[in-house]
C-alpha cells in the first residue's frame, strides 16, 4: 500500500504540475479583473509546442539538445526523493542533502545550455541563473536548517510531530516557514526575483536561457519549470506542513496544499514588483538570516 | 619492489635524451607505484633490507594509489604532449620517485631528504621554459614558499625528535600522543603551518596560482593532483593520527582555515580567464574542502566521537582521491586545449566541442565532478563532507550546532560558486561560436585517452563508491564504524538510475536527433561571435556582490581628437586587487628588503671583521653557557 500510494503521489504531482501553473495564471488574471485563460491552458501550450518543428540555433551542440532532458531528469529525481504522502517504504531514497546536489545539477545544465546557444541572451541568462544559485543554495540550507535542528539528520519526512512537540517550537516553525517561502520564490524564478511572464529580454533570468528553445525542447523545459514549483512546494509542505495519519488523506492534503501554494504565488505576483538584480543578494540574505534564527531557537531549545 | 622502482627511476633519468625510452620508463615507474599502493592496501609487504628506512601503512598505501593513478595518466598523456623538453624528462622521474619516498619514509631524515628533493625537482619542472615571461619569477616564489614550508616542518619534526629521542615515525605514532600539551600545541603550529604552506591553504596560497599555470600540463597535473596532497598526508599522519587529542582550540583553526580556503579559493578562481590559473585556484578551494573534513575528524578525536572521526576521515580521504582524479583530468584537458589552439585564454576560445569533442567531453565530465554533481565522484565526497559538518548539529550545544550549520552554508556557497565557475570555464571554452580564429592542431590519441580515462575513473568512483569506502576502513585502526554504512541514506544507485534512465527517456521522446538549424536571435541584427558573453561579463554580478573581497577597479580611457565627447576608441580596463598580496606579502617583502639592506652595514667585506664577529660570538656563547 505504501509503495502504491508513493508511486501514485509521484505520478500525480508530475502529471498535474502544469495544472498548478495554470492555477497561478488564473489567480493572477482574476486579481487583474480578467477572466484569463482556462486552467488547462499550460497543457495546450505544451501540446502545441510538442507538435511544432524543433529548431536549434547555429553553433549549438548536443549539449543544447540534451539539457532539457537532463534538467527534467534531475527534477524527477528530486520528486522521487520526497515522500509525497508522508510515508515511504524503508528502502526508498529520501535524503534532503541529495536534493541540493540535484538542484545544482539542474542549474549547471541550464547554464551550459544558455552558453551553448551562442547568443547574448543565453550567456546573460546563464550568468544570472548561476549567480542566483550562489545565493539560493546557502539560503535554502539555512531555511531548512530546522530539519537538522529538530531531527538531527537529513531524512525527508513529516516533522510535524517533532515541531509541535513543545510550544517553544511554534515561533521557530513560523520563522522557518517564512524563510523557506522566501527562498523558494527565488528558486522557482517567480516575482519578486524573476518574472516568468516577462517578454523583455533584458529583464529575463531563467527565460533568457530558454530563449533559443523551441518545439519539443521548449515543451520539456516548460514542463520542467512547472515541475520544479510542484516538487519543491511538495517538499516544503511534507517537511513543515500538517500531517494526517491516513495515507490517502495525506495525499489529498498534499494536492490541496500545492494548489494553495499556486494561488499564493499568484497573489504574491500581483502584489509585488521585481527587485533589482543587485538587490537580490540582500533579499536572500534576509531569508537566510530568518532561517538561521529559527534554527538557533530550535537548537537552543535542544540544550535547555 | 622498491629497488625495482628505484632502478626504473634511475634508468628513466639517465636516458633523458632518448624520449621514447625515458617515457616508457616513467610510465612503468608510475604503474609500479600504483600497483605497489594497491597491493599495500590489502596486505603488508615484507621489507628486507629497506626496513627502518621505509614503511607502508594503510594511509600511505592510499596516498600511493593517488600518486600512482595521477602519475600513470600524466605520463601516458605526455607521450603526445609537445611541451616537455629533455630537461623535463630528466627531472620528472626524480620528482615521481621523491614523492614516492616522501609517502613511504619511515624516519625524519628520509622524509626531509625526499621532501626537499621533491621541491627542487618540481622547481626545475615548473621552470621547464625559463625564457617565457613570468616563469622564473613564479618558480622563485614557489621555491621560497616551499623552503619556508620545509623549515617549519623540519623544526616541528626536530621538536618531536628532541622530546621522544628517536627519529622513527613508527615510534612517534605510538608515543607522540603522550607529549605535554604545550609541546603538542607548538608542534601543531609548526607542522600545521609547514604542511599548510605546501598544500596551498589561504593565506599561503600565493605560490599555487603562479607555479601551476607556467608548468607543462603533465607537471601541473602531478603537482595539483599529487604533490599538494602530500601536505594533506602530513596533516593527517602527523597532526591528527600521531598527536591525537590536543588543545580544544585546534580543530576550530582547521575548520576556519578550511572554510576560508574553500570560499576564497573559488572566489579568486571566478575572476580568472586563463584556464590553468582558474584550475590552480580551484585546487585551493578543494584543499579547503578536504580541511573541512579533517576539521570534523579532529573535533571527533578531541571529543571522543567515533562517528565524526569516521565521517571526517572518510570524507577528506575520499575527496583527496577524487580531487586528484578530476583535477589532473582538467589540467590535462587544459594542456590539450593549449596544444590544440595555442591559447588558454577563455575569452579567445569557444566552440572547441566541434574540433576536439573528446577533450570537451572530458573537460565537462571533470567540471561536473569538481562541481560535485551526481553521478560523478565529487558528489559522493562532498556529500560526505556535508554530512560530517551537519552532524555537528546535535543536542550537545547550540553554539556547536550553529557552527555546523554555518560551515555547511559556507560549503553550499562554495559549491554553488564552483558550479558557476565551471559553467563559465567549460561553456565559454567549448561551447558557442569561436571568439577568435585560431589554428587547430590535431591531438594524438594518448592525450584524449588519458583525459577520458580519468573521466571514466571519476564516473566509476561516483557510481560505485562502496568498495572504495571499504578500503578506507584500513586506514585508521581506531575507527570502529564501517565506512560503507555512511553512504546508506544516499541510495546512490537509485539516484543515478533515475538520472540516467530519465535523461535517456526524455532525450528519446523529445527526439534530440531530429532538429533543424536556424540563425540565433540577435534582436534583428546580424549575429556575430563578439556578442557572446565573456569571462568578465559572466562574473560581473559576482564581482559586484563580493566587491569587499575583490576591490574591483576599472578605468575607461577615451582616445581620439574629439575625446571625451566623440572618441575614436574607448579602452576599458578592469582588474581586481589581491588583498593578500597588497596587505600581507608586499609589506612583508618590503620589511625583509629593508632589514637586509640595513644589515649590509655590518657586512663590509674585510676578513678580519668577520673573524672578529666569530670571536665575539664564541665569547658570548661561552659566557652564556657557563
Amino acid at each position: 500500500m505504501v509503495w502504491f500510494v508513493q508511486i501514485l503521489g509521484i505520478g500525480l504531482m508530475f502529471a498535474l504540475s502544469p495544472l498548478f501553473w495554470g492555477i497561478t495564471q488564473t489567480t493572477k488574471a482574476r486579481l487583474q479583473r480578467r477572466r484569463g485563460p482556462s486552467l488547462w491552458q499550460p497543457y495546450w501550450v505544451i501540446a502545441k509546442n510538442w507538435q511544432k518543428d524543433t529548431t536549434v540555433p547555429e553553433f549549438s551542440s548536443l549539449i543544447f539538445r540534451l539539457a532539457p532532458s537532463i534538467t527534467m531528469a534531475a527534477l524527477v529525481a528530486i520528486l522521487i526523493s520526497i515522500p509525497v504522502a508522508g510515508q515511504v517504504p524503508a528502502s526508498w531514497p529520501r535524503n534532503l542533502l541529495t536534493v541540493f546536489f540535484l538542484l545544482a545539477l539542474e542549474r549547471f545544465w541550464t547554464g551550459l545550455a544558455g552558453l551553448d546557444a551562442a547568443g547574448t541572451f543565453g550567456g546573460l541568462g546563464a550568468s544570472r541563473v548561476t549567480t542566483l544559485g550562489t545565493g539560493i543554495e546557502p539560503a535554502l540550507l539555512a531555511a531548512l536548517g530546522i530539519v537538522w535542528g529538530v531531527s538531527g539528520h537529513a531524512t525527508i519526512r513529516p516533522l510535524a510531530p517533532l515541531l509541535h512537540a513543545s510550544p517553544a517550537r511554534l515561533f521557530p516553525w513560523v520563522l522557518a516557514s517564512v524563510s523557506l517561502a522566501l527562498v523558494l520564490l527565488a528558486e522557482w524564478g517567480r516575482l519578486p526575483v524573476d518574472n516568468p511572464d516577462t517578454h523583455l529580454e533584458l529583464t529575463m533570468i531563467h527565460e533568457a536561457t530558454l530563449l533559443e528553445y523551441d518545439g519539443r525542447f521548449l515543451a520539456l523545459a516548460e514542463w520542467a519549470m512547472a515541475l520544479k514549483v510542484t516538487a519543491l512546494a511538495t517538499l516544503g509542505w511534507v517537511l513543515l506542513g500538517p500531517n494526517c495519519r491516513s495515507l490517502w488523506a495525506n495525499l489529498a492534503l498534499r494536492l490541496g496544499e500545492v494548489g494553495l501554494t499556486a494561488i499564493a504565488i499568484g497573489v504574491v505576483e500581483s502584489r509585488f514588483t521585481k527587485v533589482r538584480f543587485f538587490r537580490i543578494p540582500m533579499y536572500l540574505a534576509a531569508a537566510a538570516g530568518i532561517g538561521v534564527l529559527a534554527f538557533y531557537l530550535v537548537a537552543g531549545g535542544f540544550s535547555g | 619492489m622498491l629497488g625495482g622502482l628505484l632502478a626504473l627511476a634511475a634508468l628513466a633519468t639517465v636516458t633523458y635524451r632518448r624520449e621514447r625510452i625515458t617515457r616508457t620508463m616513467s610510465l612503468l615507474l608510475s604503474i609500479g607505484i600504483l600497483t605497489y599502493g594497491v597491493i599495500g592496501l590489502w596486505h603488508d609487504t615484507p621489507w628486507g633490507s629497506w626496513a627502518g628506512l621505509v614503511q607502508l601503512t594503510g594511509l600511505r598505501s592510499w596516498f600511493l594509489v593517488i600518486l600512482g593513478l595521477v602519475a600513470t595518466m600524466s605520463t601516458w598523456y605526455s607521450v603526445g604532449y609537445h611541451g616537455l623538453r629533455p630537461s623535463a624528462h630528466f627531472w620528472l622521474p626524480m620528482f615521481l620517485f621523491s614523492m614516492l619516498v616522501v609517502i613511504l619514509a619511515a624516519n625524519l631524515w628520509v622524509f626531509m631528504t625526499a621532501w626537499e628533493s621533491m621541491t627542487i625537482t618540481s622547481f626545475f619542472l615548473v621552470t621547464t621554459h625559463p625564457w617565457r615571461p613570468n616563469v622564473l619569477k613564479s618558480g622563485y616564489i614557489y621555491l621560497v614558499m616551499s623552503q619556508i614550508s620545509a623549515m617549519l616542518i623540519l623544526s616541528g619534526f626536530m621538536m618531536i625528535d628532541a622530546h621522544l629521542h628517536t627519529a622513527q615515525f613508527a615510534v612517534w605514532a605510538s608515543r607522540a600522543s603522550a607529549l605535554p600539551l604545550a609541546t603538542k600545541s607548538l608542534i601543531f603550529a609548526l607542522l600545521g603551518l609547514g604542511f599548510g604552506v605546501k598544500s596551498g591553504v589561504v593565506p599561503f596560497h600565493i605560490w599555487l596560482p603562479r607555479a601551476h599555470p607556467v608548468a607543462p600540463a603533465p607537471v601541473s597535473s602531478l603537482m595539483s593532483g599529487a604533490m599538494i596532497k602530500l601536505g594533506i598526508f602530513g596533516i593527517v599522519q602527523f597532526l591528527l593520527l600521531d598527536l591525537g587529542p590536543s588543545n580544544h582550540f585546534w580543530p576550530w583553526i582547521i575548520l576556519a582555515v578550511g572554510a576560508a580556503s574553500s570560499l576564497l579559493g573559488v572566489l579568486y578562481a571566478l575572476m580568472e580567464h586563463d584556464v590553468k590559473r582558474l584550475l590552480a585556484y580551484h585546487s585551493i578551494e578543494n584543499i579547503g574542502i578536504i580541511l573541512l573534513g579533517l576539521g570534523v575528524m579532529s573535533l571527533g578525536i578531541d571529543r571522543h566521537h567515533p562517528l565524526w572521526v569516521a565521517l571526517g576521515l572518510v570524507a577528506s580521504m575520499f575527496h583527496t582521491l577524487n580531487h586528484a582524479v578530476f583535477k589532473s583530468q582538467l589540467f590535462l584537458a587544459a594542456g590539450a586545449v593549449e596544444q590544440h589552439t595555442g591559447s588558454l585564454d577563455i575569452d579567445h576560445l569557444g566552440g572547441l566541442i566541434r574540433t576536439i569533442p573528446g577533450i570537451a567531453l572530458g573537460f565537462m565530465m571533470g567540471s561536473m565532478a569538481i562541481s560535485a554533481l551526481p553521478p560523478f565522484n565529487g558528489f559522493i565526497s562532498e556529500w560526505l563532507t556535508f554530512r560530517g559538518v551537519l552532524d555537528l548539529i546535535g543536542p550537545g550545544s547550540a553554539t556547536l550546532s550553529l557552527y555546523g550549520l554555518g560551515l555547511a552554508m559556507v560549503l553550499a556557497l562554495t559549491g554553488a560558486l564552483a558550479s558557476l565557475c565551471f559553467v563559465k570555464a567549460s561553456g565559454l571554452t567549448f561551447l558557442g561560436e569561436p571568439r577568435h580564429p585560431v589554428d587547430h592542431h590535431p591531438l594524438p590519441l594518448s592525450m584524449v585517452g588519458s583525459v577520458l580515462g580519468l573521466g571514466i575513473v571519476a564516473l566509476v568512483l561516483g557510481v560505485v563508491p562502496q568498495p572504495v569506502l571499504n578500503v578506507l576502513y584500513h586506514i585508521d585502526p581506531v575507527v570502529r564504524i564501517a565506512p560503507a554504512t555512511l553512504l546508506v541514506p544516499l541510495h546512490i544507485r537509485v539516484i543515478v538510475g533515475v538520472l540516467v534512465i530519465g535523461s535517456a527517456l526524455f532525450a528519446g521522446i523529445s527526439r534530440v536527433w531530429e532538429v533543424r538549424t536556424v540563425p540565433r536571435w540577435a534582436c534583428g541584427r546580424m549575429p556575430d561571435s563578439a556578442m557572446q558573453y565573456t569571462s568578465q561579463s559572466f562574473t560581473k554580478s559576482i564581482r559586484t556582490t563580493f566587491a569587499l573581497i575583490y576591490r574591483p577597479q576599472r578605468t575607461i580611457v577615451r582616445l581620439g581628437a574629439d575625446a571625451p565627447d566623440f572618441p575614436d576608441t574607448i579602452v576599458y580596463r578592469g582588474k581586481t586587487v589581491s588583498i593578500w598580496e597588497q596587505y600581507l606579502y608586499r609589506p612583508a617583502y618590503n620589511t625583509i628588503w629593508r632589514v637586509s639592506h640595513w644589515s649590509t652595514r655590518i657586512q663590509r667585506g674585510p676578513v678580519r671583521l668577520y673573524l672578529a664577529y666569530l670571536l665575539g660570538t664564541v665569547g658570548i656563547l661561552l659566557a652564556v653557557l657557563h
